[in-house]
């Protein structure tokens, strides 16, 4: 059986790839908004920020605890 | 430097991070210059034939393949190997189905606009950039995986596993932003 910790990150993982998956979702009906480039650069920072803090765990580099 | 145990010094983790990210930073460099170029040559224009369906696919097998990445790094770290393992195998998988999605998509691209167009040139170097990057972040994931199945890596001694992964979710971030420069912008 999974630790409890582990299991906590493991769902911290799925959340953040439901977020991915909304923003995916979101950007693709952007692309007919108006101003969509900058829409679609906003998503794109917001899934890069995402990403770069919950899997590749940016933080570590300042609170080398984190992760 | 690893000692005999195999693990790293905090300050020598923190100096390989640090390495890596900076390394990371100077691919995004070089990404950020091709994404640039598309729009400099191009402003927003982009052609109708482009197989939406199979770049939202694509994208979201990207994505998916970053969760398992995730995942198997989480899993080594708290010494569940055959989390790791399973884990790590659906990421090589879904980087497959990603380049096959690349290859099918190369074939109606070189139809419809060949690399001698201009929209062509953007789409063939970027897609083919990032093509080798996910090509190389592939090759570094079967390494990780044949190390972890003869019995390496554990809690606090992983290193390698999470320097591949990081490459890994750079690889999708590169293509966060390839994605709507190719697909979505015009």
């Amino acid at each position: 059986m999974k630790d409890g910790k582990l299991a906590d990150k493991l769902s911290r993982g799925a959340r953040v790839f439901g977020a991915l998956a909304v923003l995916t979702a979101v950007e693709w009906f952007a692309a007919s908004w108006p101003a969509a480039v900058l829409w679609l650069a906003v998503i794109a920072l917001a899934k890069t920020a995402l990403i770069a803090e919950y899997f590749m765990h940016a933080s570590q580099l300042v609170r080398p605890e984190e992760g | 430097m690893q000692h005999a145990a195999g693990k790293l010094a905090a300050h020598e983790l923190h100096n390989a991070r640090l390495g890596l990210w900076l390394f990371i930073v100077s691919e995004a460099a070089l990404f950020s210059a091709f994404v640039a170029a598309r729009y400099l040559n191009l402003g927003t224009a982009r052609p109708e034939e482009l197989n939406q369906l199979l770049g939202l696919a694509i994208t979201t097998v990207l994505l998916l393949s970053s969760l398992t990445a995730y995942r198997a790094e989480t899993c080594i770290a708290h010494g569940d190997r055959a989390g790791f393992l399973r884990n790590t195998l659906w990421t090589i998988l879904l980087a497959g189905v990603f380049l096959a999605g690349v290859v099918v998509e190369w074939v109606e691209a070189f139809h419809y606009f060949p690399p001698s167009t201009r929209f062509g040139t953007s789409f063939f170097s970027l897609t083919g950039l990032h093509g080798l990057h996910v090509l190389s972040g592939a090759v570094l994931l079967v390494g990780v995986y044949l190390h972890g199945r003869r019995g390496r890596y554990g809690p606090g001694d992983y290193w390698p596993v999470e320097g591949v992964v990081k490459y890994w979710h750079f690889v999708d971030v590169a293509w966060v932003f390839i994605y709507p420069t190719l697909y979505l912008v015009g």
